[in-house]
């Protein structure tokens, strides 16, 4: 029992420790957080641009989803995503039939992939109402 | 905490006026589409068609963003035949704006069709978001999804290290409740939610503009390592290794110790340890460096610190000197 103490108290020392240091970081000039980049053997601007990619591939990853399902006639509530342990699910609003992807890979998986969306009216335009 | 507001005062906001070109020849939806970009804080700037859309963007081009309805007629004055154009002048417009501007951000209005599915547009402008929702709840995600890419956009190169090095330590922080994410991951997650919260989703964050974008990011990873802490924790089970056995003498055992396999018995405390030791080695000659390391493990805040250690102004130095060589050590690994 005491090392299992022992342990949490490590864990929770080393876990101060590591947030400290993520919070301290954001307060280095940008002058020494270019040089410490390249200090550490790395181009600051390539890394950096690593990092954008990074964002703007999270992006993309939400616009691949939403498009694939847009697609195939699915109505997917942008407002009803969930998340679970296995990335964030939702349902066709029409039809009811699940869909699920994960953030890390964009990786898509449910029923609502295996074809067009069977309450989703394909072909049928909705005359605007409204005079032109 | 001074050069975190300076560095924050320092940075591009985003109280400059944004502007939006709406071309829509339809009244209510003109009327409708200007109201809500105003009330989204854009000044907007109105066309009635794609000749005199093309003539306004020429003129005071670029937009922050330009929202194009899918019907607009060609000229003043020409009629639309919904049923005979399948490609109308809103998606020439929206092709003439592409090849002036290839990364001006645009909304297709095309409230006429169901879903995005149904909408034909050439190849070319599959990427550019549909609006179909004739309610305000899309259009407001909309633009807040094209506020946030503008923002990713507007990161400096030192905003982006920052925010990935911050990342790195934060997945560090989690220890084995990382399970294998890197701070990449980390960053990536920030993000999305990010762009969920743009609709106020329930499991979104949302971004509120008078939020440094980076402070958005950094808040949205401290949440969100959090949650993963907390889901482990919950669900994870524990390591046989993570239960020593002690004999009477106070050695250590593992339960694994009189198992047949052989194996050697399991390390225990080890990763933890040696990790703090690592970081307390570098360090063993800056007395200054290992007091503030010392006070952050023992959870100190840093007046704590400073008043405990006598430390003054060698505060923030001392914490350069930290992350630098931290930062040496690692090699600029990731995760």
């Amino acid at each position: 029992m005491k090392n299992m103490a022992d342990k949490k108290n490590h864990d929770e020392r080393l876990e101060r420790l590591m947030n400290r240091l993520a919070e301290s970081v954001l307060g280095l000039s940008d002058e020494a957080i270019l040089a410490e980049t390249s200090e550490a053997g790395a181009d600051p601007q390539r890394e950096a641009e690593r990092t954008r990619l990074v964002l703007r591939q999270a992006s993309k990853v939400l616009d691949n989803v939403n498009k694939h399902l847009s697609d195939l006639g699915h109505t997917v509530n942008s407002n009803d995503w969930y998340r679970g342990h296995s990335g964030y699910h939702n349902t066709c609003a029409t039809c009811g039939s699940f869909v699920s992807f994960t953030t890390a890979t964009g990786e898509m998986r449910g029923e609502a992939l295996d074809g067009l969306c069977p309450e989703s009216d394909q072909y049928t335009i909705r005359r605007r109402e409204a005079s032109r | 905490m001074a050069r975190l507001l300076s560095f924050i005062d320092a940075r591009p906001q985003f109280a400059s006026p944004k502007s939006a070109l709406l071309v829509e020849n339809n009244d209510s939806l003109l009327i409708f589409l200007r109201t809500s970009l105003k009330h989204e804080g854009y000044a907007v700037r109105t066309a009635a068609n794609r000749e005199e859309g093309l003539r306004v963007y020429r003129d005071f081009a670029p937009f922050n963003v330009v929202l194009i309805d899918y019907y607009v007629p060609p000229s003043n004055g020409a009629k639309i035949d919904h049923w005979a154009l399948p490609q109308t002048s809103g998606t020439a417009l929206a092709k003439d704006i592409r090849e002036m501007n290839p990364s001006q951000k645009m909304i297709i209005a095309a409230f006429d069709y169901q879903n995005a599915g149904q909408v034909p547009r050439p190849p070319e402008l599959m990427h550019i978001p549909l609006l179909i929702d004739s309610t305000n709840f899309q259009l407001h995600r909309l633009l807040e999804k094209i506020e946030v890419e503008r923002a990713i956009e507007a990161l400096t190169p030192s905003d982006l290290l920052r925010l990935q090095k911050s990342a790195d330590y934060r997945v560090q922080s989690l220890g084995r409740a990382a399970r294998g994410r890197t701070g990449e991951d980390l960053l990536s997650e920030a993000q999305l939610r990010t762009l969920m919260g743009a609709g106020a989703t329930r499991e979104g964050r949302h971004w509120n503009k008078h939020v440094d974008f980076v402070w958005h990011l950094t808040g949205a990873m401290r949440s969100i390592s959090s949650c993963w802490k907390r889901q482990f924790k919950d669900m994870e089970p524990y390591l046989i290794s993570e239960f020593p056995i002690h004999d009477a003498e106070g050695h250590e055992h593992s339960p694994l110790d009189n198992v047949a396999s052989g194996d050697a018995a399991a390390d225990q405390l080890l990763i933890e340890k040696d990790e703090e030791d690592r970081v307390l080695t570098i360090f063993k000659d800056d007395t200054e460096a290992t007091q503030v390391l010392q006070g952050w493990l023992d959870g100190l805040t840093k007046d704590e610190i400073m008043s405990k250690y006598g430390l003054k102004k060698q505060y923030v130095a001392v914490v350069k000197r930290i992350l630098k060589l931290l930062g040496r050590g690692n090699g600029g690994s990731r995760g």
